[in-house]
C-alpha cells in the first residue's frame, strides 16, 4: 500500500504558498470580473506570511498546515480567512501523529477540511464558491480508491475533478457572498475562490505523489 | 510617452479617398478594407448635411470630419465651419468615428511589443508598475537609454516630502544624470549603503548626490564605508550619533531606487574592487546570483549569508522590502537571472527596463504565451468604450488605499485616537479606557467611514478594529483593541451583523477569554430590510450602528457593569429601525468599476451597505413618497404612540448630498409630527456609507428615559461630540 511520510513534508507547504504567490495577480484578475479585486493580495499576503514562518524549518506536513491555518485564520480576515483557515486546521489535525500518510488518511483528512468549512460557511455545491472545487475533488479521490486504484492514481483523479470543479463555476450563477448581487452576470467568469482552491488542492496533492513510496 | 499613432481610416469607400491621396500618403498609413457598413449611417439629423460632402466622402459625414480631422490637422471648430455643423456635432462625429472603429489608433510595433512586455511583468510579478523601453533603438547605450526611460517615470513615482533612498551603480548614475524635476518640495535623498573606493564613476556618494541633485533633495550620506574590515568596528561605527541619524533618515525612506549586479564574470561588482574576491567565491558557492544594494540574493531572491554580512553598512533587505514603492532600473541580458531572482524576492515593486531583459525576465520564468502575441502582426488597440467604463477616484495604489487612508485618519484625529503597537489597524481611544470600566470595542470592513473609526474616543468606543474593504478584520487586531480597552471588568464587542465579522469577531472574543478578559457581545441588527420580523436576529447591521454605538459607549462611560452595559445595549439595538434606500450602485477602489446595477430609473428599497439585496427594486419617485414608504415600514415595527420621543439619523451612502438629505428629514419630520412623537435629537450627514454608493438610510431609535440620559451623555470622538 502506498504511503508518504509525514516527517519532513512540511516543504509542500511552502511550495503550496509558491503558488499562490505566482498566482497572486491572476486571482486578483479574476476576482475583479465579479468581486472586489483582492482575492489575490490576500491570499498572497496570508501565505506569504505562513511560508517566511516556515521557511529553514524541517518540519511535518501536519506542523506546516497549522502554522499555514493558523495564520490564514487569525490573520486575513474578511470571509476568506476564517474558511481557509479552518480547512487547513482541520487537514493538520486529522494528520497529526500520522507517522506515514495512506489514502484512508488523506481522505480523512480532506473530508475534515470540508465539514469544517461547512460548519462556518453555508455554501453548497452549485453555489459558485470553492466548494464546487473541493466537494468533487474528495468525491473523485474516494471513487478512485474504492474502485481499486492506487493512491497516486486517487490523486491523479483528485486534481483532474478539482479542476473540472473550477471550470464549472464558469457557468453558475453566484448565490453567495457579494458576488451573488450581480446575478447573471457572473455567469462566464471563473469563481476566484474556487480558482485559488484549485491551486491548492492540486499542489499539496503533487506534493504527495512525489513523495509516495 | 509619445506614441506612434497611425490613423486607420476604414470604410468601404476608403479606397476611393487614398486614390485621390495616394502622392501625400505617409508611409505608414496602413488600410483594411471593410465591407460592413457602419450600423448608424442614417442616426439622426447628421444625414441632413449630405448634399454639401464633397463626393470623396461618399455620403458620410464621419469620415469627411475625420478626414479634416486627422489628416488635415484642422480643429474641431474650423471642421465645423467647414462642414455648416456645430462644434458639438463635430465632436460627436469623431467620438463614434472611434466607437465605430473607423478611427482606429494604433501602436508601432516595436512600441507596442514593449507596452506588451511592461504590462505582462506587471501582471506576472504583481509590481505596482512597469515601464519597458524598446530594444531596437541602438543609436545610443543601453544605460543612457534606461536612464532617460527612469527620468521620464520619476516625476511620476516621486512626490514632495519623500525621503528616496539611493543604491549606487552605472544604472542608478545614468538615471541621475538624466532626470532634472524642478517642482519636488522638501525633498530627501539618503544613501542607501556606505561608500567605496572612487576608483569608479557611480560610487555611493557620486549616485546619491547627482540623484540628489537632479530632483532638488536635500542629500545625506551615510559617512562609513560600505564594507568594513570586522564585525566590531561595524558595531562601533553604527554606535556613533552621526551614523545612527544617518540611518534614522534611511529608515523613514518611502521610496528608494536601485540597480541590480549580476554575478557573472563579466559583471562590473568583480572590477569595482566593492568586494573581496575571496568574500565574492563565497557567496558564489552558495548560490548567490545577484547583488541589491550590497545584498546577496540566491536564484529565487532569498538572501544568501555569508562573511560580509556583519561587516555590511547600509541598507537591509528586509529594509529594503519594507518601502513602499522599491524602483529597480537594470537591463541587459547578462542581468536576467538576477533581475529575476529580486522580482521573485519582492524587492521590487516597479521595473524599469528594455523590451530585450524584460521579455527574457518572462520566459526564464516559465513564461512562453507573449511569443506568440509579439510575433503576430501589430495589434490594433480597440479604445472605444473605455468611456465611462471607469468611476474616476482619487487615489494612488489600489492596493493600499486603506492604508493610506488610515495613515491620513490617525494624522487627522489624533486628539481622539492612536494606534495600538504601532498599527493603524486596531487604533484605541486617547482618555478612553481605564481601570473599572467596561471596554466597548466596535470595528468592521472599511468603506463605511466615517464609521467605525469616527466613533472612538472618550465617552464612545474605546477601540476599533479595521478591516479591509467591505472586509471584517482578522482576529489579532481585535485581540488587541480588547487587551487595549479592558479595565478589568470585561469588554463588550459590538458590530453589524454578517458572516465574516462574525466568524472573525468570535474567534478574538475565545482568544480574548483565553487571556483572562471577558467578553461579551452584541450584534447589530437594525437593518428591518434585510429580513422579516420572525428572523429578526437574521437582520444586518447598518447605518441604525450610530445610535447602538453611542448608548453601549454612554453606559460603559457611567461605569455600568458588563451585564447592564450588554442589556442596555441589547435594547437599543432592539429598539434601533433603519431603512436604506440606493439609487446607484458604488464602485470598489481596486477595480473601478460598479460592484452591481440599478436601472437608469429605478431604486432599490432596502439595499444593505455593501449592496445586499433589499425588499423592492422599483421606479424611482419623489423625495417624499420614498420617505414614507420608509416610515410606513418603521412604524409597522415600531409600537410608538403618541407622545413618544425618538433620535433620528438621515445618512447619506456617500454619494448622495445634504441637500437631498434635509428633504428626506422634512418628511420625517412631518410624519412624526403628524404622529405626535417628539424628535429628541437628530443628526443628518454620512454617518455610515457604503463608498460612493447614492442613496441613503432612515434610522430611527425609540427612546425611553434610560435610552435618553444615554444617547445625551457627553462623548468625544471625530465624528459625534457631545458636551
Amino acid at each position: 500500500m502506498q504511503t508518504f511520510s509525514n516527517a519532513n513534508a512540511g516543504a509542500i507547504v511552502l511550495s503550496l504558498a509558491e503558488r499562490i504567490i505566482e498566482n497572486r495577480a491572476y486571482l486578483s484578475e479574476i476576482d475583479g470580473k465579479i468581486g472586489d479585486g483582492d482575492h489575490g493580495v490576500n491570499m498572497a499576503k496570508g501565505f506569504g506570511m505562513a511560508a517566511d514562518r516556515l521557511k529553514d524549518k524541517e518540519t511535518t506536513l501536519s506542523e506546516a498546515l497549522d502554522t499555514l491555518g493558523t495564520v490564514l485564520m487569525t490573520e486575513i480576515g474578511g470571509s476568506m480567512g476564517p474558511l481557509y483557515g479552518m480547512m487547513f486546521t482541520e487537514f493538520a489535525e486529522k494528520l497529526d501523529g500520522v507517522p506515514a500518510i495512506d489514502a484512508t488518511a488523506y481522505s480523512r483528512m480532506l473530508h475534515a477540511g470540508l465539514e469544517g468549512i461547512q460548519s462556518i460557511g453555508s455554501a453548497k455545491v452549485g453555489d459558485k464558491t470553492l466548494i464546487d472545487t473541493l466537494a468533487p475533488a474528495i468525491e473523485a479521490f474516494d471513487g478512485a480508491i474504492s474502485s481499486g486504484k492506487s493512491f497516486s492514481a486517487a490523486l491523479d483523479a483528485l486534481i483532474a475533478a478539482a479542476e473540472a470543479g473550477r471550470d464549472s463555476t464558469r457557468d453558475l450563477v453566484a448565490k453567495i457572498g457579494r458576488a451573488s448581487r450581480l446575478g447573471e452576470r457572473s455567469l462566464g467568469v471563473l469563481d476566484a475562490g474556487a480558482t485559488s482552491c484549485a491551486i491548492i488542492l492540486k499542489e499539496l496533492s503533487l506534493g504527495a505523489r512525489s513523495r509516495l513510496a | 510617452m509619445a506614441l506612434d499613432t497611425v490613423m486607420r481610416l476604414q470604410k468601404h469607400d476608403v479606397a476611393s479617398i487614398l486614390a485621390n491621396q495616394t502622392g501625400e500618403e505617409k508611409d505608414q498609413m496602413t488600410t483594411r478594407a471593410s465591407s460592413s457598413r457602419k450600423g448608424g449611417a442614417n442616426r439622426g439629423a447628421a444625414i441632413d448635411t449630405s448634399d454639401a460632402i464633397p463626393l470623396r466622402y461618399g455620403d458620410d459625414p464621419y469620415v469627411w470630419a475625420c478626414w479634416l480631422y486627422y489628416e488635415d490637422g484642422m480643429t474641431q471648430g474650423e471642421i465645423a465651419d467647414a462642414m455648416g455643423v456645430s462644434r458639438a456635432t463635430v465632436n460627436s462625429y469623431l467620438a463614434e468615428a472611434r466607437e465605430k472603429g473607423i478611427v482606429q489608433i494604433s501602436l508601432e510595433p516595436a512600441r507596442l511589443a514593449s507596452l506588451t512586455i511592461a504590462q505582462e511583468l506587471k501582471r506576472h510579478f504583481g509590481l505596482t508598475d512597469c515601464l519597458v523601453v524598446p530594444s531596437d533603438d541602438n543609436t545610443r547605450p543601453l544605460i543612457d537609454r534606461l536612464g532617460v526611460a527612469a527620468a521620464q517615470a520619476l516625476p511620476k513615482l516621486l512626490k514632495s516630502g519623500d525621503t528616496l533612498a539611493v543604491a549606487w551603480g552605472r544604472t542608478v548614475l545614468s538615471v541621475g544624470e538624466h532626470t532634472d524635476i524642478a517642482s519636488l518640495q522638501d525633498m530627501t535623498v539618503v544613501q542607501a549603503t556606505g561608500g567605496t573606493t572612487a576608483t569608479f564613476s557611480y560610487t555611493p556618494e557620486l549616485c546619491a548626490a547627482a540623484i540628489a541633485q537632479s530632483v532638488s533633495a536635500r542629500c545625506v550620506n551615510i559617512t562609513a564605508p560600505a564594507i568594513v574590515k570586522s564585525s566590531a568596528m561595524r558595531e562601533m561605527l553604527l554606535d556613533e550619533p552621526l551614523l545612527q541619524e544617518q540611518f534614522e533618515t534611511l529608515g523613514r525612506a518611502n521610496r528608494v531606487l536601485f540597480g541590480i549586479s549580476s554575478l557573472r564574470p563579466n559583471s562590473t561588482i568583480h572590477a569595482s574592487g566593492f568586494f573581496e574576491s575571496v568574500s565574492l567565491q563565497h557567496y558564489l558557492a552558495a548560490g548567490a546570483i545577484g547583488v541589491v544594494a550590497g545584498r546577496f540574493i540566491d536564484e529565487r531572491g532569498r538572501p544568501v549569508a555569508g562573511p560580509l554580512d556583519d561587516r555590511t553598512i547600509g541598507i537591509s533587505l528586509d529594509m529594503l522590502r519594507r518601502i513602499d514603492t522599491r524602483i529597480l532600473v537594470a537591463g541587459g541580458f547578462d542581468k536576467v537571472p538576477a533581475l529575476l531572482a529580486a522580482l521573485r524576492g519582492g524587492y521590487a515593486n516597479v521595473l524599469i527596463t528594455d523590451a530585450a531583459t524584460g521579455h527574457g525576465i518572462l520566459r526564464a520564468d516559465g513564461v512562453t504565451s507573449l511569443d506568440g502575441r509579439l510575433s503576430q502582426k501589430p495589434k490594433v488597440t480597440q479604445t472605444p468604450s473605455s468611456y465611462r467604463t471607469h468611476v474616476k477616484k482619487f487615489l494612488n495604489n489600489p492596493n493600499q488605499v486603506v492604508e493610506e487612508m488610515l495613515d491620513g485618519v490617525v494624522r487627522a484625529h489624533a486628539g481622539y485616537l492612536q494606534p495600538i503597537n504601532g498599527s493603524n489597524r486596531a487604533l484605541v481611544a486617547r482618555n478612553g479606557p481605564r481601570s473599572g470600566k467596561v471596554g466597548l470595542v466596535i470595528g468592521g470592513g472599511t468603506g463605511h467611514e466615517p464609521c467605525f473609526l469616527g466613533y472612538v474616543g472618550k465617552g464612545l468606543a474605546d477601540a476599533v478594529a479595521v478591516g479591509n474593504i467591505f472586509s471584517s478584520p482578522p482576529p489579532d487586531p481585535i485581540v488587541q483593541c480588547a487587551a487595549a480597552a479592558s479595565g478589568g471588568e470585561g469588554v463588550l464587542f459590538v458590530y453589524g451583523n454578517y458572516a465574516g465579522d462574525v466568524m472573525n469577531f468570535e474567534m478574538a472574543a475565545e482568544i480574548a477569554e483565553e487571556k483572562g478578559i471577558k467578553v461579551r457581545t452584541v450584534l447589530t441588527t437594525d437593518d428591518i430590510a434585510s429580513s422579516p420580523v420572525e428572523d429578526r436576529e437574521g437582520r444586518r447591521g447598518v447605518a441604525g450602528n450610530f445610535f447602538i454605538f453611542k448608548i453601549a459607549g454612554a453606559a460603559c462611560d457611567r461605569g455600568l457593569p458588563l451585564e447592564a452595559c450588554e442589556a442596555v445595549t441589547r435594547k437599543a439595538n432592539l429598539r434601533t429601525y433603519t431603512v436604506g434606500v440606493a439609487l446607484e450602485p458604488c464602485s470598489m477602489p481596486q477595480t473601478r468599476r460598479h460592484n452591481f446595477e440599478i436601472g437608469p430609473d429605478d431604486m432599490e428599497i432596502g439595499m444593505g451597505i455593501h449592496g445586499e439585496p433589499g425588499v423592492t427594486r422599483e421606479r424611482i419617485k419623489s423625495a417624499d413618497e420614498i420617505t414614507d414608504s420608509i416610515m410606513d415600514n418603521i412604524f409597522k415595527e415600531m409600537k410608538a404612540v403618541s407622545g413618544d420621543r425618538v433620535a433620528v439619523l438621515i445618512n447619506s451612502f456617500g454619494g448622495t448630498p445634504m441637500m437631498e438629505l434635509y428633504l428626506l428629514f422634512r418628511r420625517v419630520a412631518q410624519r412624526l409630527d403628524a404622529k405626535n412623537i417628539g424628535i429628541e435629537a437628530n443628526w443628518i450627514g454620512h454617518y455610515c456609507t457604503s463608498l460612493d454608493m447614492v442613496g441613503a438610510s432612515i434610522s430611527i431609535l425609540h427612546l425611553d428615559q434610560e435610552l435618553t440620559e444615554l444617547l445625551h451623555h457627553p462623548c468625544e470622538t471625530a465624528f459625534l461630540r457631545i458636551s
